[in-house]
Parts: C-alpha cells; sequence; structure tokens
C-alpha cells in the first residue's frame, strides 16, 4: 500500500481541529497527517502541541496555497508517495479517504472527492460558481469534473513534487484545469460533506464573486499560455 | 475622427504588446496569475477604448471634457493610482511578515544555541 500523507491546513480553528485530528485518528489511524497552523491568531498551535499531534507552523499567514504547499514540500520531503487535503472545519470525511486512494492507486494522478458525481448539483445561487467553472473547463479541457471547487483531493507522487516546487500551482481549479490540459488523468469520486463544525467561513459575498472572477479568467484565459515544466527534477534536500 | 487614428493604433499596438510580455512572464511561470488579472484587464479596457472611440466621445461631452483624450488621460491615471495605493499596501505587508519572518529566524536560533549551551 502506498505511504500517504493528509495534509491539514489551519487558520483560526482552535474550534475544530481537535474533533477533526481525533476523528481522522479513530477512523484511519494507518496514514500519516500533518497540521500546517498557516499563522492562526488562535489557540490552534497551542492545541495541538497540546495534544501532540504532528504540526508544521507557519510564523505568517500565507494563505490556503502557501500552507497547502509547505504540506506537500513535507511530503516530497519525507518520501512519501502521494499527499491530500483535508480541512480542518470538519467539512471533509476521513471516511472517504480508502475509496480515494484506491482510485489513486488505479493510476490517475488526481483524484478529487466530489459532492456531485452521482448527487445532482442544486441549482442555487450558492452553486452557480461552481457550475460556471465547470463550464469552463467543459469548455477549454473537453473533460467534465463535476465539483471543481472541492478541496479535498489526492495527488500522486509526480503531482507532488509538481505543486512543491512551482510558482501558480495553488490547490484551486484553474491548476486542475491546466493540468488536464497537460494530460493529467484527473478523476472523481463520490463523497459525502458534512458542514463546517463551528466558526465562520472566510468566504463571503464580496471574496466569492472575486474568487469566481479570478477563476473564470484564470481558466477561459491564462492558462492556454502556460508551459508545463516536467523536465526539472524535485530537488533532493533531505538526503 | 481620423486625426484620432494615429493615437488609437498606438493604444492598440502598446495594450497588445503589454499583454504580450504579461502572458510571455506567465509562460516562464515568473509572475502569480493573480498578479497578471489586473495588468489584462487594463490592456483590455484600452483596446475596447482604441476599437469603439465612441465611448470616450460620450463620456467626454456628458462629464464636460474638452477633448475624449483628455476623458482617456483621466481614466488611464485613476487607474494608475488605484494599482499604486494597492500596490503600497501591499509592499506594506510584506514588510511586517519580513519583520516577522526575521525575529522567527532570530528566535529561533537563540533557542537551539540555548539548548546547545545547557547540555
Amino acid at each position: 500500500m502506498s505511504r500517504l500523507l493528509i495534509v491539514i491546513p489551519a487558520y483560526n480553528e482552535e474550534k475544530n481541529i481537535v474533533r477533526v485530528v481525533d476523528e481522522l485518528n479513530r477512523c484511519c489511524p494507518q496514514y500519516d497527517y500533518v497540521v500546517v497552523n498557516d499563522g492562526s491568531r488562535d489557540k490552534t498551535a497551542a492545541l495541538c502541541r497540546a495534544h501532540g499531534y504532528r504540526l508544521i507552523d507557519l510564523p505568517v499567514n500565507l494563505g490556503l496555497a502557501g500552507a497547502f504547499q509547505t504540506g506537500l514540500r513535507y511530503a516530497a520531503e519525507n518520501g512519501y508517495d502521494c499527499a491530500m487535503q483535508l480541512d480542518a472545519d470538519g467539512q471533509h470525511r476521513p471516511e472517504y479517504i480508502a475509496p480515494m486512494l484506491q482510485e489513486l492507486e488505479r493510476g490517475a494522478d488526481i483524484v478529487i472527492g466530489s459532492r456531485f458525481l452521482a448527487v445532482k448539483k442544486p441549482k442555487t445561487l450558492r452553486m452557480l460558481g461552481s457550475y460556471i467553472i465547470s463550464w469552463s473547463i467543459r469548455l477549454t479541457t473537453g473533460r467534465a469534473i463535476c465539483d471543481p471547487t472541492s478541496g479535498m483531493r489526492m495527488f500522486n507522487r509526480t503531482m507532488v513534487e509538481e505543486f512543491a516546487q512551482n510558482l501558480n500551482y495553488g490547490p484551486e481549479p484553474d491548476t486542475i484545469s491546466y493540468l488536464i490540459k497537460n494530460g493529467a488523468v484527473v478523476k472523481e469520486v463520490q463523497v459525502q460533506m458534512g458542514e463546517r463544525l463551528a466558526g465562520h467561513s472566510y468566504l463571503t459575498m464580496v471574496k466569492s464573486v472575486q474568487y469566481m472572477l479570478k477563476m473564470a479568467i484564470s481558466i477561459l484565459l491564462i492558462q492556454w499560455f502556460r508551459k508545463r515544466d516536467t523536465e526539472t527534477p524535485y530537488p533532493e534536500r533531505s538526503l | 475622427m481620423t486625426d484620432q487614428l494615429l493615437i488609437r493604433i498606438c493604444l492598440i499596438v502598446g495594450s497588445l504588446l503589454t499583454a504580450a510580455y504579461v502572458l510571455r512572464r506567465v509562460r516562464h511561470a515568473k509572475v502569480q496569475i493573480e498578479d497578471t488579472v489586473f495588468w489584462l484587464l487594463f490592456c483590455a479596457a484600452m483596446l475596447v477604448l482604441a476599437f469603439f472611440p465612441g465611448i470616450a466621445y460620450w463620456a467626454a461631452s456628458l462629464l464636460g471634457f474638452q477633448s475624449p483624450i483628455n476623458f482617456v488621460y483621466i481614466v488611464v491615471i485613476f487607474l494608475l493610482l488605484a494599482k499604486l495605493f494597492f500596490l503600497s499596501i501591499r509592499v506594506s505587508q510584506l514588510d511586517s511578515r519580513l519583520r516577522i519572518l526575521t525575529e522567527q529566524v532570530a528566535l529561533n536560533q537563540e533557542k537551539q544555541e540555548r539548548e546547545k549551551m545547557d547540555l
């Protein structure tokens, strides 16, 4: 079985982090995990230390892309075969890790934990952005990705190394569309997601509109011009 | 209209070259995509003004400018000032992050040296 690292980026998640990691430990103790504290201003880091969780504590706030990249670099440096993102707010359920890993081992580069593979996507305002991104990816790559905004994504070793060392590899739908266009195999597995356990999401109305606009411009216009560098090997630092 | 032809051609060539340069930087992974969005939208706006100068004529008469080109100048100056403002906020944030980062490195080193001395 391949060695999987579960990356848990956490920003101001003191109310959820203990429940999420304990649930993960109870459900799947066979996988390694690491909490990446993204310069939280609350007690997230202190709680992780008190409970003895494996923790990378960033001294400044880098945002999700930076926090997740830290986790992937950790995976690359420590010889993991694959890595995945698990949100610290309790939306991602650990029982779906095993089926996603199975799908990855069947030869996918990226596996997305998708809410809408077998379930119909609701036609609500909240899902409008998801529809727009799905449609943009469909238009530019010809592939249907049912849940492009799902944060529950699993990457194989090649992808881990590529994400760990490059610019413009945020864990976002535009990177997915770019990778599909460049020949990566992206698969989806049906999962269920819960509501966030406590606290507020940082996604306000204005921010989500901004996000959608950025993603749409990026997927429809900018990704065409990128060149994928598959030559440069990952620099080994830990040997 | 014909006397504005040269400036329209300049606008078109200038914005196309700028867009090409920005996209080249993206291609070689020298810039983050979110930082290019402003410049690409800026180029698009200039292109629209160059292809449809009627917009500038209409807005100039609406706001009481003597010449439509003045309207174009005002728009460009305003956009650049706004960009400058956000850039200076960003530099200030970078500055404080760098400070915290340096402090953290120094504190970690002090801790390491102290542990070594205790051994």
